[in-house]
């Protein structure tokens, strides 16, 4: 497991695109030492490495293929209501390509 | 003038059918209560649609239970063309363009939606103190000390109240049943795939619950005949058949077998939470139930909750991303579409969930997946088992909700002891299962309420709610609220 330093949950948290203050950052790698006290709960149990791990509280019969039947769909100027900047039916960001 | 806006569904929809009174007249009263709230419970409030609606409900669909009945929906509902924040200033500005499959049953079924209310920010927090407009306030303790606990706070304070009769929330970990301890109030969150959850904004999908408060526990029934639902729009609804939970609800228990987990139950120190806890088991005794103490591995209790904090916390990582500042909400400048990205989310989350995220985003980094997630979620895994293996054996596991009142916000946990980490946490238990799980009041310290909480096996709501109705008829909460409190 990776140590956790000021510098990694950086590295997270930009990757996940946000940043935090300093104090944020320290505060954070406080919460980890009872996080990591927390977790060793977890490894510590019995017959964990036995079981799969659990994604949905039971099994779950899907439905995926219902019928092909047209449906109404939203129009691209409700579609874009809510972005704050279109132009021609898109949104509209900063040269990709300068 | 009689008071008709302190009662419950059934009691306000009778007198809709005795012809006592109009829902003009009762969503006007509401909607002035409303407006006077102290306790921070509103993102929004839906005035004008409101009293149009109320003026025009149709008499022949007066039957309905929910006709005409006032309601609020936590913010993170989507209701077309109604703003819908989550509480966060990330989602400044978004009118929806669609309605979530809930507000849709709610809409069809006659109830007024009074309003949105507050929540912790994006549904992540049990404090009801992480919302961008702060903390929302305990409506028993005047002096604003106490939290009424979340993520559900708007909508536990407005049935708290006393006049809105029902409200809608959502539970993730406990943020329907933690709130109804607090705040004197019947919880309920139906199993996993009962309620559908299309247009819910998910936290972590694999625990997200669509859960409602009432003030007695028929109520919480009649919600269930109508929100109950096979939805095509949301792949994860059952296709079970939905029973009549109304129908044979009579708080006889003859027959029913109850476990009580002594590991949860020995970890509570407050002495009074646990006489009044001790005086429900005589009353569920007494209704014709057999009780049984049993006894769990207490490894497994204790790793609730750092296993709902690993994989809650994941989930809700991945599944925020599409919080961009571009397709809607705020957007910060930049000079890239990264820039942007990274300007929005920097200005647009808190802390606390900017902190949530780095905690998923850790756990979910190459070298940590095996040892933190997946390992998170082997334990979801044992921990469901043992709980299934109680379920082999007894219908139903009945607990204090919580180890204490609510707290005070200037109270600090040690989120280590075992107080913290078993009868603080234990119930994100029926999250991990899908179970039914329903909290009642069922006593008073200090004049504010206890609750307790029974859970059942997947897809038996029936017997969670007949034995919380054999609680109720024995004690005196029936449509409790703040003001008529009994002490």
């Amino acid at each position: 497991m990776k140590e956790v330093s000021i510098k990694l949950l950086k590295e997270t948290a930009n990757s996940l695109m946000f940043d935090m203050s300093e104090e944020e950052y320290a505060l954070l790698k406080g919460e980890f030492d009872t996080i990591q006290k927390q977790m060793s709960l977890i490894s510590n149990l019995k017959g964990l490495d036995e079981v799969s791990p659990m994604t949905f509280p039971y099994d779950v019969e899907f439905t995926y293929l219902r019928e092909d039947t047209p449906k109404e769909v939203e129009s691209p100027e409700d579609a874009l209501k809510n972005a704050k900047d279109v132009i021609e039916n898109q949104i509209r960001i900063p040269k990709v390509i300068k | 003038m009689k008071d008709y806006i302190h009662l419950t569904i059934e009691e306000l929809h009778q007198a809709y059918l005795n012809n006592e009174v109009t829902p003009l007249e009762v969503v006007t009263q509401v909607l002035d209560e409303a407006e006077k709230d102290t306790n921070n419970a509103y993102e929004y409030i839906c005035k004008e649609r409101a009293l149009e609606q109320a003026k025009n409900l149709k008499e022949e669909d007066k039957g309905n239970i929910l006709w005409g009945i006032p309601y609020v929906l936590k913010d993170n509902y989507s209701t077309k063309d109604i703003p819908t924040c989550a509480s966060s200033n990330i989602l400044e500005g978004y009118v929806p363009i669609y309605s979530s499959e809930v507000f849709d049953k709610l809409e069809k079924a006659g109830a007024i939606l009074i309003g949105k209310t507050t929540l912790d920010e994006l549904a992540m927090g049990g404090t009801g103190t992480s919302g961008h407009l702060g903390k929302t306030f305990n409506p028993y303790d005047p002096t604003h000390e106490r939290m009424i606990g979340g993520s559900s706070c708007g909508s536990a304070a407005t049935v708290s109240s006393g006049y809105i009769p029902f409200s809608i929330g959502s539970d993730t970990g406990d943020s329907v049943r933690k709130p109804a301890s607090y705040s004197g109030l019947v919880g309920f969150k139906p199993t996993w795939g009962r309620i559908s959850r299309y247009g819910l904004f998910p936290f972590a999908p694999s625990l997200d619950h669509v859960g409602y408060f009432t003030r007695s526990v028929k109520d919480a029934a009649s919600l269930l005949n109508i929100l109950a639902v096979y939805d095509e729009k949301d792949a994860t609804t059952s296709s079970k058949e939905v029973k009549d939970y109304t129908k044979g609800l009579d708080g006889n228990l003859k027959g029913y077998k109850i476990a009580v987990i002594d590991e949860i139950l020995n970890s509570i120190t407050d002495k009074t939470v646990i006489e009044e806890f001790n005086k429900t088991l005589k009353i569920l005794e007494k209704e014709g139930a057999v009780l049984s103490h049993v006894s769990m591995d207490i490894d497994l209790v204790k790793a609730i909750y750092p296993t709902y904090v690993i994989i809650s916390c994941c989930e809700a990582t991945s599944n925020d991303a599409n919080l961009d500042g571009l397709k809607f909400g705020l957007r910060e400048d930049g000079k890239t579409y990264e820039e942007i990205m990274t300007n929005t989310r920097t200005k647009g989350f808190s802390t606390l969930i900017k902190r949530r995220f780095v905690i998923g985003g850790y756990s979910l980094l190459k070298e940590n997946q095996q040892e933190l997630f997946l390992r998170a979620q082997k334990a979801r895994h044992l921990i469901v088992d043992a709980f299934n293996k109680i379920y082999e054996e007894y219908d139903l596991i009945y607990l204090p909700a919580a180890p204490s009142i609510a707290p005070k916000f200037s109270d600090a946990s040690d989120t280590l002891s075992d107080e913290y980490l078993i009868s603080d946490n234990y119930l994100a238990f029926a999250n991990f299962g899908g179970y039914p799980s329903l909290t009642l009041p069922i006593g008073f310290e200090a004049g504010m309420p206890l609750g307790g909480n029974i859970s059942g096996r997947i897809f038996e709501e029936d017997k969670v709610l007949n034995a919380s109705l054999a609680i109720e008829k024995n004690l005196p909460y029936y449509n409790l609220y703040a003001k008529k409190e009994t002490k």
